[in-house]
């Protein structure tokens, strides 16, 4: 007998790449559905970007995102997730401020109508048709994001059925919703809003979320996209927050590590995947960092698909056009993260306020991002600042808190200096000088800091070029392009091999969906 | 008693003429109506100053469908279109990149940059010559309305669906991309050497309020990939005489079918009687009458201006506000004493002096690299024209002798950006002050520039608005953005050249498919008229 067919027969159904949010949502449905599942993650712990981070012993902020963004309610039910996490849809008002006297706050389901109308009453009272348009086409985008998106070619009975359920749920959107997702999605943000609003404290807020985790300014085309990404599943009538999780997103993580371990998977941190192994075109397992060989039928990469494609497996064994086209994926990290532990509650300026809002109007966004064009870091930079402190004060000692920073822009690729300590400490105090111009009274609070640049994102949890979704969110890479056509179906052109992270459909900012999807795929293609 | 015509056509611009030339030669009684004293509308040639003549407006012929030339005859009628046959791109280290219309001699010439930038122009040029005929048969299909189940926009769904898969996937996905993508990242994706990339994505800039490096330009790199000339892809043309010689011979094959095309002839309103129109109405009180009104204007005069708007229905005119205009380029029109030295070109060995009689003959494009374009659109995103504006320019005089005295020159400068909401407005002093940033640029790379200047002609948004009737002074009647066109140009399931107003129909730019000299959209909308009109 070949002793290499010995070798081949697996040890596991299926191995996952790495324990961030998709990948453990990926090995969780494999193991309820039966299969040996088992996750290697290379750090010591799981939850990938999707981590905690202690700035000095005793305070805990989230590393790299402050909400899980959305999880839809089929994923918490299939995985059992109750049992594991608590979800809580964060009612915490964030405050947006111009930096003079006007200021609006915005709670989970959209900006504080009172504050509204005394900015501008015009955009009050077009707020509720809005928000009715937002939530008609972002239900139509939660049915597109539910299972892979249908190919081009219709050639599955799958995507057929998919095909038809998307058309049926566009027609149900009736007329005039069915322009406007058609008429919306390549628009910019920018553009959208002028149809809508006026005020520029209102419409910076909102465009802010057009582009966040973009290098683009709010005047691209398809930023519409992306704030309509972000809306995903929002109800009639109000919009969608984040969603945040109790004891923070590394609490999630951990959850959902549980839930996978409930079911049967095996999770094994500190176990860095060194290749992907393939023998006669499919894989048959791993070979660790440690030269330990792992033998499974299924693998199922959680990792970039830049790592996946070009360094954990030989891409001279791919077909060129392949290569080609994961090699031109556009990646362009362009956000970082500043961390702050506090000696008192900063001043937010809203009752029971958790967090704060710098993107004033649009062309301070536009501004922002035109620095980024240039390969530098904004100037004058949008910020998010959340205080998970308020909500959740057993995350700082008792009358401290914590405060973290969203910050854009800041891109992977400098055109002058780099993003070493001098570069990183240089953002830190640039991030800090313009929350104190929002924030007046901050600076003194400050104990410490903790600069996470794009550079630090992607070496500490493996985000290419520092791209949170493993890929710019575009209209160019989304849906069945993403993260590429020949992978759109998480199904690789090596057999055996699957992606399932955020490069994939629909991408990042949606927890687990992409995991869930490519392990139902997996499911789909039987066994092996 | 006015005389009764079958259709009046309001506007002589391009696709009013063909609009009304397709109507006559079907045997209509057609009235044109041009307000200025001259027919063209933007495709006008005009004795500026003493012995120069200008295309003033638009100045390159190349998308003009060879339907219309052959159907209309229009050769017979005096269009004679000289080619174009390079395009020079001084850079700003003191050489110069050239593209020529013959494939192998750019190739040539890219290789002295980046040999491997060569090797991929050929697969490139392939990619697009594919593209462009992927999208050619879109050019002429009707836009279906998404959202109608009639059987007929079924059908044209369908059609348009069969279409995108017979594509096959590579060509989809290829095609996805230039529709989504800003050129600069889908140039990125071809080349390396920066001159070669912002030459190239200044044609999808063309007209735009967008930069290069804006999602959405890839397409409009395209779109102006189209140009067919003879039957030769890609080549660009001018016309003998200027673009006025382009409407000039429309207006003659329109007049020889029987159309009547009266100058002078401003009309204040569409006549409707029970929400059908049934004639106009000019500023002078004179009333023409007909089952069939078309308008060759763009979307906000058609209907915000020439109707009530409270005629329309209330999403109808909505839609129709906010149809973006957003004019962004101006013209600078030169009288010469004599021929621009481009320093990139001086030098006295033989191969040079040749190099310099064709690229005079040719087209210049100030366009040394991506961020000096981006630069440009950065300055109009906040209301300031372009301090280093990005240029295309003809010296049509080279091609076309008679255009200027003996020895004399004239030289078109089409320039963006030029915003139309400039901050303080277009005065006196800030149309000078534009015109001076684009001389003052362009003598950067050609210095004897200044002192050659007999006369100077600045065109700004707003004259291109006061003067030809274009909204916000867009050139192509709207922007060319994904949600502007197809089944969107100028509103959603108003795509198909009629209006909710019964017999009144439009044939301008901003319908499908719009922009560019291509008279598709008159022509389009001439033959759904003669099928249900």
């Amino acid at each position: 007998m070949n002793p290499a067919v010995q070798v081949r027969r697996a040890a596991y159904d299926a191995i996952v790449i790495g324990a961030g949010v998709n990948s453990l949502a990926a090995a969780a449905t494999l193991a309820k559905a039966g299969r040996t599942v088992l996750v290697l993650e290379r750090r010591a712990a799981v939850g990938g970007a999707g981590s905690a981070l202690e700035i000095e012993p005793g305070f805990h902020a989230d590393a790299a995102y402050d909400d899980i963004g959305w999880i839809p309610s089929s994923l918490v039910r299939d995985l059992d997730l109750t049992r594991h996490v608590r979800i809580v849809s964060s009612a915490m008002p964030v405050v947006a401020a111009d930096g003079n006297d006007a200021s609006l706050t915005f709670t989970a389901s959209g900006p504080d109508l009172d504050g509204l109308r005394r900015l501008s009453p015009r955009d009050a009272s077009r707020w509720p048709e809005f928000a009715g348009r937002v939530a008609a086409i972002a239900g139509f985008l939660r049915t597109l994001y539910a299972a892979p998106v249908p190919d081009t070619a219709l050639d599955q009975a799958g995507d057929l059925r998919t095909a038809l359920r998307l058309a049926l749920k566009y027609r149900g959107l009736g007329r005039r919703d069915m322009v406007e997702v058609l008429r919306v999605l390549p628009m910019s943000v920018a553009e959208w809003l002028d149809d809508w609003f006026e005020h520029p404290l209102l419409k910076g807020a909102l465009a802010a979320r057009g582009v966040t985790h973009s290098a683009f300014g709010p005047r691209a085309a398809g930023t519409a996209f992306v704030f309509l990404h972000h809306q995903v599943a929002a109800r009639p009538g109000a919009m969608r927050s984040g969603l945040r999780v109790e004891g923070g997103i590394g609490a999630f993580a951990a959850g959902l590590a549980r839930a996978a371990q409930a079911a049967g998977a095996e999770v094994r941190t500190g176990a860095e995947v060194r290749r992907i192994t393939a023998a006669r075109g499919a894989v048959d397992g791993v070979e660790l960092a440690s030269g330990e060989r792992i033998a499974a039928a299924r693998v199922v990469s959680g990792a970039s698909p830049r790592h996946t494609f070009l360094e954990l497996c030989d891409p001279a064994r791919l077909e060129p056009g392949f290569v080609h086209a994961v090699s031109r994926i556009r990646y362009r990290g362009a956000f970082a993260r500043v961390h702050f532990s506090l000696d008192g509650l900063p001043p937010l300026g809203g009752d029971r306020a958790s967090g704060a809002l710098v993107a004033p109007d649009m062309d301070y966004l536009e501004r922002a991002a035109d620095d980024a064009k240039y390969g530098r870091a904004s100037e004058r930079p949008f910020v998010r600042a959340f205080v998970p402190t308020v909500a959740d004060p057993s995350r700082a000692p008792e009358g401290k808190h914590v405060l973290s920073a969203h910050v854009q822009y800041a891109p992977y690729r400098l055109r002058e200096g780099r993003w070493d300590d001098a570069g990183r400490e240089a953002l830190g105090d640039r991030v800090m000088d313009t929350l104190e111009r929002y924030l007046p009274g901050l600076k003194a609070l400050v104990r410490r800091r903790e600069v996470l640049t794009p550079v630090d994102l992607e070496r500490e949890f493996g985000l290419p070029e520092g791209h949170a979704y493993h890929g710019e969110l575009a209209l160019d890479q989304a849906m069945f392009m993403r993260p590429v056509p020949a992978c759109s179906h998480y199904r690789s052109p090596v057999r055996g091999l699957y992606v399932c992270g955020p490069g994939a459909h629909p991408g990042g900012g949606t927890a687990g969906v992409a995991g869930a999807n490519a392990a139902r795929t997996v499911l789909a293609d039987g066994a092996p | 008693m006015t005389p009764r015509y079958d259709a009046i056509v309001i506007g002589g611009g391009h696709n009013g003429l063909i609009n009304a030339a397709y109507l006559a030669r079907a045997g209509r009684k057609v009235l044109v109506l041009e307000r200025r004293e001259l027919v063209g509308g933007a495709a006008v040639s005009e004795q500026v100053f003493p012995g120069f003549t200008f295309s003033v407006f638009s100045y390159v012929v190349s998308l003009l469908r060879p339907e219309i030339i052959r159907e209309l005859n229009l050769p017979a009628h005096g269009l004679h279109v000289l080619p174009l046959e390079s395009t020079v791109t001084p850079m700003l280290n003191g050489d110069y990149l050239a593209g020529w219309a013959d494939h192998d001699l750019s190739r040539q010439e890219l290789y002295r940059h980046s040999p491997q930038d060569a090797d991929a122009y050929d697969e490139y040029g392939r990619l697009m010559h594919h593209m462009a005929y992927a999208v050619r048969p879109i050019l002429s299909m009707l836009p279906p309305d998404p959202t109608s189940l009639s059987p007929r926009d079924l059908m044209g769904m369908l059609k348009f669906g069969k279409h995108m898969r017979s594509l096959g996937d590579e060509k989809f996905h290829a095609l996805h991309k230039l529709m989504t993508m800003s050129s600069a990242d889908f140039l990125d994706e071809w080349f390396e050497f920066d001159t070669l990339k912002a030459t190239k994505s200044a044609s999808g800039i063309i007209g735009t309020f967008l930069g290069p490096r804006s999602p959405g330009t890839a397409y409009v790199l395209l779109h102006h990939y189209m140009g067919e000339l003879d039957g030769v892809f890609r080549a660009w043309g001018f016309a003998k005489g200027g673009t006025g010689g382009v409407s000039e011979s429309i207006a003659s094959s329109a007049r020889a079918f029987g159309a009547e095309i009266r100058c002078n002839a401003p009309v204040a309103r569409v006549i409707t009687k029970g929400g059908r129109a049934v004639g106009v109405a000019l500023e002078n009180g004179d009333e023409f009458h007909a089952n069939v009104i078309v308008s060759g204007l763009d979307p906000r005069r058609s209907f915000l201006q020439l109707l009530d708007p409270k005629e329309l229905p209330a999403d109808f005119a909505d839609a129709i506000r906010r149809y973006k205009f957003r004019g962004s380029s101006g013209k600078v029109n030169l009288a010469l004493s004599e021929l621009p030295r481009f320093t990139c070109l001086e030098g006295n060995a033989p191969a040079r002096a040749m190099l310099r009689q064709a690229a005079w003959r040719g087209a210049f494009s100030i366009s040394p690299s991506l961020d000096y374009v981006e630069r440009a659109f950065d300055d109009a995103k906040y209301g300031q024209f372009s301090r280093q504006p990005y240029m295309d320019i003809i010296i049509p005089s080279m091609i076309d002798p008679g255009m200027a005295p003996p020895g004399k020159h004239v030289m078109s400068i089409f320039v963006q950006y030029a915003p139309y909401n400039q901050q303080g407005g277009w005065t006196d002093a800030n149309r000078e002050a534009f015109g001076d940033a684009v001389v003052n640029t362009l003598s950067q790379f050609a210095p004897n520039l200044k002192s050659a200047i007999l006369h100077r002609q600045v065109i700004t948004p707003a004259d291109i608005e006061r003067i030809t009737g274009l909204t916000e002074g867009n050139i192509f009647q709207g922007e060319l953005a994904l949600h502007q066109l197809f089944f969107f140009r100028p509103a959603p399931a108003w795509a198909r050249y009629t209006t909710p107003i019964r017999g009144y129909w439009q044939c301008g730019s901003g319908t499908h498919p719009g922009g560019g000299i291509m008279g598709a959209s008159g022509r389009l909308a001439a033959l759904e008229i003669l099928e249900h009109g």
